[in-house]
């Protein structure tokens, strides 16, 4: 009697079948890996194309950085995330916000004795701009904000408070508390009535964030150096220069 | 030229003796700096208390502010403590204001009697001060007080000697 499948060739011829498709499978990979590695090549290719390329403008264009950032986001890249990513190696983006935190470090260092810590985002930028120089890359106040947050997040003791459509950036940890938010965000002016509002101003005179002006029409006024705006020399108008004639 | 206001001047409240200890040490140095640069500017030798109310320096028509009088003694105080301030009668209502120093002054001068090789002639303070020779040096024009001052200051070293002359005062360099 007969019996089929069950014999050294069966398995033999098993085995064999077994090791063509893991030599298929193999090669299935194979050729995918090859394949992923040419695309990757290419990817990589258009990928340093696009740096270089860009590289400049992202330095340069404030607007192009912002849309950049944006692009970013939307593909779950943060370029900031680490200094030594392959973003920020590859396109210098880390580099750059890096810098800018330490130029606004030193700027509201200098101010300090001057607004007690407390600087509106408008003035920041002046004076860095200022400070980078005609040649130097431009700036927005977008790029300003992420500099300031990843200072916050680094806990450099740097804070963003809303008022009036725009930010006063506080770089000293001051205990202002929430009666004192709220009333900034209302200030759309430059100096701050008591009357018009029922908080104790002796805290911001104490911590240095205020000064009391007596000599307005009725009650004493309050007037926060960070608000005023013309904190830069000028020189004396003709108008005035007559004045002074003795 | 004009004279570059600090930003300071600008803001009311610096015209308003400030509460908070540490603010008002801030706002007295930058009156300080302010009172002694603005009479560096104008050759303002000396001050009148009254007088100086009304100066633009410490009264501010454009934005309405002045210093009170009692706040402008406590800016003269600290200069004086500075030693950029010396009053000139006992009942402070004028003072001396040392922008330079009575000691600078007079090296300035003697610098300028040596080089010219007149070592021992006799000058009146007039002609120090107000004579034609003496047109193109820092000095010219020094106000009598500081002009005294200085040559005390170069008596005190030797170099000088005042004396009294018919028409006034004159001084004699060594």
């Amino acid at each position: 009697m007969h019996r089929r499948g069950v014999g050294a060739g069966a398995i033999a011829k098993k085995k064999l079948a077994e090791a063509k498709y893991k030599e298929r499978g193999t090669v299935l990979a194979e050729d995918q890996i090859i394949q992923m590695s040419k695309q990757l090549e290419t990817f990589k290719t258009h990928l340093e194309e696009f740096a270089s390329k860009h590289k400049q403008e992202i330095r340069k264009n404030s607007q192009f950085r912002v849309q950049f950032q944006e692009m970013c986001a939307t593909i779950g890249v943060d370029p900031l995330a680490s200094g030594k990513g392959f973003w920020s190696e590859m396109l210098g983006v880390g580099d750059f916000y890096y810098e800018l935190g330490v130029q606004i470090i030193e700027v509201c260092l200098a101010l300090k004795h001057r607004n007690g810590g407390l600087i509106t985002l408008d003035e920041l930028h002046q004076r860095v701009l200022k400070g980078r120089g005609k040649f130097a890359q431009d700036v927005s106040q977008d790029d300003l904000v992420r500099a300031i947050k990843k200072l916050k997040a680094m806990g450099n003791g740097f804070g963003m408070i809303p008022v009036g459509g725009s930010y006063l950036v506080q770089s000293v940890p001051a205990e202002l508390n929430m009666d004192h938010t709220v009333v900034l965000q209302l200030a759309e002016v430059k100096h701050i009535m008591r009357s018009e509002v029922r908080w104790e101003p002796e805290h911001l005179l104490k911590e240095g964030l205020a000064w009391l002006d007596t000599q307005a029409y009725g009650d004493p006024q309050y007037w926060l150096p960070a608000l005023f705006s013309e904190l830069s020399a000028r020189d004396i108008t003709p108008d005035e220069a007559s004045q002074m004639v003795p | 030229m004009n004279f570059e206001w600090p930003w300071q001047y600008n803001f009311p409240p610096f015209f308003t003796l400030q509460p908070n200890v540490d603010t008002r040490q801030k706002q007295l140095a930058a009156w300080c700096s302010l009172v002694l640069s603005y009479c560096r500017h104008r050759r303002i030798y000396t001050l009148d208390v009254m007088e100086a109310q009304e100066s633009p320096m410490f009264n501010h028509k454009k934005i309405e502010r002045k210093l009170s009088v009692e706040a402008i003694q406590i800016v003269f105080e600290e200069l004086r403590k500075k030693g950029n301030l010396e009053w000139i009668d006992k009942s402070k209502t004028r003072c001396l204001i040392m922008w330079r120093q009575p000691e600078e002054w007079g090296k300035l001068i003697y610098q300028w009697v040596s080089r010219n090789g007149m070592i021992n002639s006799v000058f009146t303070l007039y002609e120090l001060s107000n004579g034609e020779d003496t047109e193109n040096e820092e000095f010219h024009g020094l106000e009598e007080c500081m002009l005294l001052r200085s040559l005390q200051a170069l008596q005190v070293e030797s170099k000088a000697e005042i004396i009294t002359m018919d028409e006034g005062k004159g001084v004699k360099f060594f």
